[in-house]
């Protein structure tokens, strides 16, 4: 019923005026200055390609942009329920999957415009500390092979690790709506994100073939740029495939939850 | 004549095992306010959640302006406003902003409306400050801004005075029945304050371990009843019940200085000059009206939870 883009208006809103988004927003590109800075005094100028630092600050700080959308995905559907207004809220002519898919969307252009605001800060910063009057000379030494455009290589490195974004967000998002509690949810994903990925190298080492299916061992889709990929055998292709499957599970299991539950306080 | 715009058909909710509504029936005309009295636990905040969609029916049917609230949810909850328990706000949003939020879910209001509400529950002073720093009565008052704001036909309250101030009941009492009686729309009231409801509801529904006990008029015709309980106090207890007898009543001792009588109004004003005749004095003649809260203990046989 009616135009579906004043409820994403809201749900803006509800983003954009609180604090904490500019908080997180700022201590980001705050992160990119101070590395850049401290690069500039204790490295060398003439030497540094300005997409080194770029590539190495986007690779360390595309993390906060994970967990700062992980946060925002937790609270999403959680707080909602823990203040109450989730009564007020659905009492309105939108069906149910509606509103949770204006939730849903508006929480998604913030991860993106993180993720944008990560890629144009790192560039426009370390142009400015190294890419003025640099050397013609100096090269990007990241991209791995001869002649690799480095901001090519960026934007593919953002568009992958784009994906796993999404992916990860929708999990958080899944964990608001099932537990209604922004605490746990905020605590699980990040457990899952941070604990399982750093010893899912070693979990990669292990012969069994359900491990082909983990999650975890998909969501680091960067590991297919420079050609070596967690288990033997893996393809892009089937990464996709797997994290396809995942999605739609819990995009899946989020509605129907969503969409049966009982409101009461 | 009168236009029903909420059918409750046989409502049961279940939960486990335990029936928390049972076969509930109720009809809700436009243009009266209707109360939902029930002593806590008994199922009133149950039975808004499920007219408002929040709660799934286990059985039965509700329908709001003929559309069914579980099959056409959009088309039904369309004109309805309502709070449900507390008035529960974005903190960290302007009360205004707060508006707003609820006003771009329904296609047409203007900022011209939302000024206008703002303006009638008389919060423009405070509308543009954050939430957080509202007292209970003013997130009240903004609660149920937002409930009239698409001026719903079905105006739905769960214990709107609590948290207000004598004068902010008051006031919402008179625009409760404003509402009802020159805009015509129903207006469900739901509370355990009895007094509150007597002077608020045209009629009241009481509710009891999720069954539906009575319905009782409390304004109009059918609520005054022509003859009442009449208390007399008189200075010679005896006699005056011997005068009573005389006179053909039955009279009763209360205390010990006074006796009360069944009896209307001229019989009362007769008992009175026989009274007076027989050289007794009467110090004092006062009707004693039933409350709503008599009838509502009598009927549920004070509050038993569970």
């Amino acid at each position: 019923m009616g135009n579906f883009m004043p409820l994403i208006q809201n749900e803006n809103m509800k983003i954009y005026r609180r604090p904490r988004t500019w908080v997180m927003t700022g201590i980001l590109v705050l992160l990119v200055l101070t590395i850049s800075i401290l690069w500039l005094i204790f490295g060398e100028r003439s030497s540094t390609s300005m997409w080194d630092v770029a590539f190495m600050e986007s690779s360390i700080l595309f993390l906060l942009v994970t967990i700062f959308t992980v946060v925002i995905a937790a609270g999403g559907v959680a707080e909602e329920f823990t203040s109450g207004t989730i009564k007020l809220l659905l009492i309105r002519p939108w069906s149910r999957s509606k509103i949770l898919l204006s939730k849903y969307l508006s929480i998604i252009i913030f991860a993106l415009m993180l993720a944008v605001v990560l890629f144009a800060s790192t560039l426009l910063i370390n142009w400015i500390c190294f890419g003025i009057n640099a050397n013609p000379e100096v090269k990007a030494t990241f991209v791995g092979l001869e002649g690799v455009n480095p901001f090519s290589y960026m934007l593919k490195y953002y568009g992958l690790t784009l994906i796993s974004l999404v992916v990860t967000v929708t999990l958080a998002f899944m964990l608001s709506t099932i537990f209604r509690s922004s605490g746990l949810a905020i605590g699980f994903a990040l457990f899952l994100l941070l604990g399982v990925n750093s010893f899912i190298g070693l979990i990669a080492l292990l012969g069994y073939k359900w491990v082909d299916y983990l999650l975890f061992v998909h969501l680091n889709l960067t590991q297919y740029l420079d050609g070596n990929p967690m288990r033997e055998g893996m393809t892009l292709g089937y990464s996709l495939g797997v994290l396809g499957v995942y999605y739609v599970l819990f995009i899946a299991l989020t509605w129907y939850v969503f969409n049966k539950r009982d409101v009461a306080s | 004549m009168e236009q029903t715009i909420v059918k409750l058909h046989n409502v049961t909710k279940k939960i486990g095992k335990r029936t928390i509504i049972d076969r509930l029936t109720l009809d809700l005309p436009l243009g009266e306010v209707f109360g939902f009295l029930g002593p806590n636990g008994s199922g009133k905040t149950t039975t808004i959640r499920m007219m408002v969609g929040l709660m799934s029916l286990t059985d039965g049917e509700i329908t709001i302006g003929g559309h069914s609230i579980t099959k056409e949810y959009e088309k039904a909850i369309r004109h309805v406003g309502a709070i449900v328990e507390n008035p529960e706000m974005y903190k960290y949003l302007s009360g205004y902003d707060n508006l707003i939020h609820y006003a771009r879910m329904i296609p047409g209001i203007t900022e011209h409306r939302v000024h206008e509400v703002v303006k009638l529950v008389g919060l423009e002073g405070r509308i543009r400050d954050k939430v957080k720093t509202y007292s209970l009565g003013m997130r009240q008052r903004l609660g149920v801004a937002q409930a009239i704001l698409h001026k719903p036909q079905l105006l739905i309250l769960d214990e709107p005075t609590n948290g207000l101030d004598p004068a902010g009941i008051r006031e919402l009492r008179d625009y409760l029945r404003m509402l009802s009686k020159d805009e015509g729309i129903a207006v469900f009231v739901s509370s355990h304050l009895l007094s509150e409801m007597e002077l608020m509801c045209d009629r009241v529904a009481i509710i009891q371990n999720g069954k539906l006990i009575d319905v009782r008029t409390i304004k109009g015709k059918d609520a005054v009843t022509d003859s009442s309980r009449v208390v007399i106090e008189v200075d010679q207890q005896k006699s005056a019940m011997e005068v009573l007898r005389a006179a053909g009543f039955v009279g009763e001792h209360v205390g010990t200085e006074a006796v009360a009588v069944e009896a209307d109004k001229e019989s009362t004003a007769a008992i009175n000059a026989s009274l007076v005749a027989a050289g007794i004095k009467v110090y004092g003649i006062r009707a004693q009206v039933k409350t709503l809260e008599d009838q509502f203990l009598e009927v549920t046989g004070g509050e038993r939870i569970g």
